[in-house]
């Protein structure tokens, strides 16, 4: 479950803002993350919410995840490609059988804090 | 109540790290490949095999990844290559940190360096570890159902290698399935299919890394 080393990363992030930013207590946090990046929702708020026992600055935050589909398009004929899962995933596209390129699915990022 | 926007990428970290490692390597002139695959795929037995094959002409290091035991990077170790060990002691994958770490205890006099991830088909594909290629393992005993089941990982994948394929027949594996889902999840990646018990396959994908890796002792 790197799920774990993930929620790290954004307590670190946290930590970080809210120093430069003069908060003592975060109470929303934003994340964008894509369905293609590997990571499971679940088990990311299963690792945010024991950070929470761990660490004052977020005991009583609020984290918000915004699910982006992943993207795709051909790069010959410009044709766009939605897909809801990375199991559904076909990276050719259909009228050149060209390969794809991915141009979203693949965030990981804090979009933005809110905290006093 | 104070609102920040932050728009950070969650593994900046992870990744700054990750292109210190590119830009040492690439000064030093060395190419580097990260193998990936669940635990039991032969991981360790390619990378010997690929070793034992290469090893007069290319100067090869080893960085193992590992939850615990040193037992793969001593089996790297007879071969005579620089190996270095890192224990996760726990974590799922490697990450960019760990390896810049494990760097600095290689001599890094080499053209090759192979990083063994930890056996693992899902974690690790989300972390950049700054190799030049990602190879994926898949054997035949696990079945012809994991490309769909792990799409991550074969979509980071620059190079699937089918592994084991001295049990095609005697499982049930269809290889063309395999194949095309690969094709669907990684239109561009390189498919070898080899076996490490009967060697079969092992000449095209030493050749390709032949070609590939950049520098060789004449």
């Amino acid at each position: 479950m790197h799920e774990g080393a993930i929620a790290q990363s954004i307590l670190d992030i946290l930590k970080q803002v809210a120093e430069d930013n003069g908060m003592a207590r975060i109470t929303r946090v934003r994340l964008k993350i894509g369905k293609l990046s590997g990571v499971m929702i679940d088990a990311l708020m299963f690792a945010l919410d024991a950070l929470k026992y761990e660490e004052g600055l977020i005991s009583d935050a609020l984290f918000e995840v915004t699910e982006t589909q992943i993207r795709a398009r051909c790069a010959l004929c410009n044709t766009e490609y939605t897909f809801d899962d990375a199991t559904d995933m076909v990276l050719l596209c259909r009228q050149c059988h060209m390969p794809l390129e991915v141009t979203a699915g693949r965030e990981m990022e804090i979009i933005d804090v809110e905290g006093e | 109540m104070k609102r920040v926007v932050v728009e950070r990428k969650i593994l900046q970290r992870n990744d700054e790290a990750a292109d210190i490692i590119r830009k040492r390597l690439a000064e030093k002139g060395i190419f580097a490949l990260n193998f990936m695959s669940s635990p039991g795929a032969g991981k360790t037995s390619v990378i010997e095999k690929t070793i034992n094959a290469l090893k007069n002409s290319f100067r090869i290091s080893f960085i193992d990844g590992d939850l615990e035991t040193d037992r793969d990077a001593e089996r790297i170790r007879k071969l005579g290559v620089d190996v270095v060990q890192i224990n996760t002691s726990g974590a799922c994958h490697l990450d960019a940190n760990m390896v810049l770490k494990a760097l600095d205890k290689l001599s890094l006099e080499c053209d090759l360096l192979i990083i063994e991830n930890v056996g693992n088909l899902v974690c690790p594909a989300s972390f950049d570890v700054g190799a030049d290629k990602n190879i994926v393992i898949l054997s035949v005993p696990e079945g012809d159902d994991k490309v769909k089941k792990y799409p991550v990982m074969f979509n980071v994948a620059d190079v699937v290698l089918i592994n084991k394929t001295d049990l095609y027949g005697l499982l049930e594996f269809d290889r063309e399935k395999v194949i095309s889902e690969i094709r669907e999840i990684k239109p561009d990646a390189e498919i070898f299919e080899v076996s490490c018990k009967t060697s079969a396959g092992f000449d095209a994908w030493l050749e390709y890394l032949r070609g590939i890796v950049p520098k060789e002792i004449l």
